[in-house]
């Protein structure tokens, strides 16, 4: 162990207190992300106060145009400061704005605020989010993980040639930013540490939703609400937004009672695959999606399946999140970014030739096999069964032929 | 018009090409390296904007010698110039650091009207790049965007935003990130023969391909060695493990595929479910 003049102490002098995060908002109210993102840095929070014998706040940085509202929200669920950026030109996100009034926010020195930067900082990994979570960091010169989605705050020994170049150091109070890599094969940690001619703060991160739990609203909690006031100008606002349409289209796959969801199991004939996953969706009244897998490996695929190997029909945690009837998983081993997608169904059947595939722990329904053998007479022994049951409903099924 | 892209080389994650090792990381040194996927999209852009406007394209990239052959992969969709950074000094770098780099050399080609970048990469999928690089030229970007087009001394381009589409105006010099939605639109039948023109020259380009690329090192980009590679990366990775197995949360009954009383028990349940 380092003793106490070698740790990790700031070498420029700067003051660093407080976990922020920006909450996003739409119309007027809070993306779920944002409730879950002020659940966690709240429960950190508690957590830090505990171990270093010292209380930081929970910051919430809130941008719009009359939302005033939103700050009693943040306070209930978890914050005790809030930031409002107010501003006609804020109504709707747009990056540059709304960059230099955070990055204004993180750098302001005030009543409310003595110190010169945040500890930590913490994004929504959203569209709109994380542009921002790049642009304020590159303007606050810090370090920025991405997509993470476990947070923990230690003091962690690291021995490295540039931060720690006299030998092993503790760095303090560090925040651990744990993301899934490489389409979910890989955890990796990301810190955001020091070196001995630089302090980089805050140690920042965007969060996919789903990751935390929001706290459940409290009306007791107190809070502080602070109206930031700020400038912008004409370079602040020369990308002008000309016209705003809702989007036609699109895959909600959450709106069908059955999905058949396709993963790499289809690599040896990814069109035979996936044509064998439609024909499967079509016979129950359902829908086609794929594991981030399929999007990703870019297959040679014919016309007819080529439409459905797009991002748009991606179902995980950097997907879409669906609970249907049933859900069909064709060659999917089951990462765990995956699961967060679709482990509230219902009924979870999986075709897999790996029987010690993950999937199978959150199965209710594993079938052995190649799905290119297995999926064709499923099918037919499906299409039966529908005959079946629609000629003689429900009850003459008990006490049938097994 | 003066036109960058940037491109990465990233792991091939495509089946049979991806390797990994015993404890379930990914085994670098035995997975070939190849264009990101996402990249192709900017650069169909760029081509788009050389169709249209003229000028030239110069593709950009940061990595070790030989990702020459990941410049060599975009220029066969095209490319006018190549260019290497690559120097032990700007090793390790996070995407501050990059984005340090990157701006430092688009300063040196000089002149550009626009960037164009894809979104995100396969192996880091961080999406930070981009935004980061603009910021620190001082230039507008505009993320997620479907197509494009010049107007006047101005940037159009429509871009996703969650469940809408935004229609934005931005001043040039501007920075574009594609989003894997892009399409390149060719209405007319010039445009759509120039493009014929311009693909058959960057196939022919690529068999001289030296004559049209240049590696460049930090010193050939006058930067700041303590803000680029590890030194000026705020960010190290401290751990990379596997992803630990969940616990069993359902009891899923095993059935055999191969048996024909076992696909028809199979289906049974699928049905039985629907139905319910």
């Amino acid at each position: 162990m380092a003793d106490a003049a070698t740790r990790g102490e700031p070498l420029r002098g700067g003051i660093y207190r407080d976990m922020w995060v920006y909450c996003e908002q739409k119309d007027g109210e809070f993306l779920p992300v944002s409730l879950e993102m002020l659940g966690e840095a709240r429960r950190l929070m508690d957590k830090y106060a505990q171990d270093y014998k010292e209380r930081e706040n929970v910051v919430a940085v809130v941008l719009g145009h009359s939302v005033d509202g939103l700050a009693k929200q943040a306070i209930q669920r978890g914050a005790d400061v809030v930031y409002i950026g107010d501003h006609p030109e804020l109504a709707t996100f747009r990056l540059e704005p709304a960059t230099r009034v955070v990055a204004g926010m993180a750098r302001a020195k005030d009543a409310n605020k003595a110190y010169d930067k945040p500890r930590y900082f913490l994004f929504p990994a959203t569209h709109n989010g994380r542009d921002l979570s790049a642009t304020v960091l590159a303007e606050l010169e810090s370090g920025l993980a991405s997509d993470c989605n476990k947070l923990y705050i230690e003091d962690i020994p690291i021995k490295h040639p540039v931060k720690t170049p006299g030998g092993e150091r503790i760095f303090e109070r560090t925040l651990g930013m744990k993301r899934p890599d490489f389409s979910g094969f890989e955890w990796s940690t990301i810190l955001c540490l020091n070196d001995p001619e630089k302090e980089f703060y805050p140690q920042a991160c965007s969060v996919i939703p789903g990751s935390f739990q929001p706290l459940d609203t409290s009306t007791g909690r107190n809070g502080t609400v602070v109206p930031y006031k700020f400038n912008l100008g004409e370079r602040d606002l020369r990308v002008k937004v000309r016209s705003r349409r809702k989007l036609g289209g699109g895959v909600r796959l959450d709106k069908f009672p059955v999905v058949v969801a396709v993963g790499r199991g289809i690599g040896a004939n990814p069109s035979e695959g996936m044509r064998l996953g439609v024909e499967l969706a079509k016979a129950l009244g359902g829908e086609v999606g794929v594991s981030r897998g399929v999007v990703t490996a870019k297959y040679p695929l014919d016309a007819n399946s080529k439409k459905y190997a797009e991002e748009e029909r991606q179902i995980g945690e950097t997907g879409q999140f669906v609970k249907p009837k049933v859900y069909l998983a064709l060659g999917i081993s089951g990462a765990i970014q995956h699961k967060k997608g679709m482990d509230q169904s219902e009924k979870i059947v999986a075709v897999n030739t790996d029987e010690a595939a993950p999937i199978r722990e959150f199965s209710d329904v594993f079938v052995k096999g190649d799905l290119y053998k297995v999926v064709p007479p499923l099918l037919r022994a499906i299409e039966a069964e529908l005959k079946t049951a629609t000629a003689a409903p429900a009850a003459p099924i008990a006490g049938g032929k097994a | 018009m003066e036109y960058v892209v940037l491109v990465k080389g990233v792991p091939d994650f495509r089946q049979g090409k991806v390797k990994f090792k015993e404890d379930n990381t990914l085994d670098r040194g035995n997975t070939p390296t190849v264009l990101n996927p996402n990249d192709q999209f900017a650069l169909q852009a760029a081509l788009e904007a050389k169709v249209k406007h003229g000028g030239t394209v110069h593709v950009l990239t940061m990595g070790p010698p030989n990702y020459k052959k990941i410049l060599q992969e975009a220029m066969s969709i095209y490319a006018d110039k190549c260019y290497l950074l690559s120097d032990r000094k700007m090793g390790g770098a996070d995407t501050l650091a990059t984005a340090e780099t990157i701006a430092g050399a688009v300063r040196k080609i000089g002149n550009v009207d626009m960037i164009f970048a894809g979104f995100k990469s396969a192996d880091g999928e961080t999406g930070q790049t981009g935004p980061q690089t603009a910021w620190k030229l001082g230039w507008p970007v505009v993320t997620h965007v479907l197509n494009w087009r010049v107007e006047g001394e101005r940037l159009v381009a429509e871009r996703t935003a969650y469940d809408e589409i935004e229609e934005v105006e931005a001043p040039l010099p501007a920075f574009i990130v594609t989003d894997p939605g892009f399409k390149p639109v060719y209405r007319q039948a010039t445009h759509r023969l120039k493009l014929q023109d311009l693909q058959e020259q960057t196939q022919a380009r690529l068999s001289e391909f030296d004559r049209h690329f240049a590696a460049w090192t930090a010193a050939d980009l006058a930067l700041d060695e303590k803000k680029i590679g590890f030194k000026g990366s705020p960010t190290i990775v401290r751990t990379v493990e596997p992803i630990p197995r969940a616990p069993q949360e359902r009891k899923a009954t095993v059935y055999d595929g191969a048996k024909d009383e076992d696909v028809k028990a199979v289906a049974k349940a699928i049905v039985a479910a629907v139905k319910a």
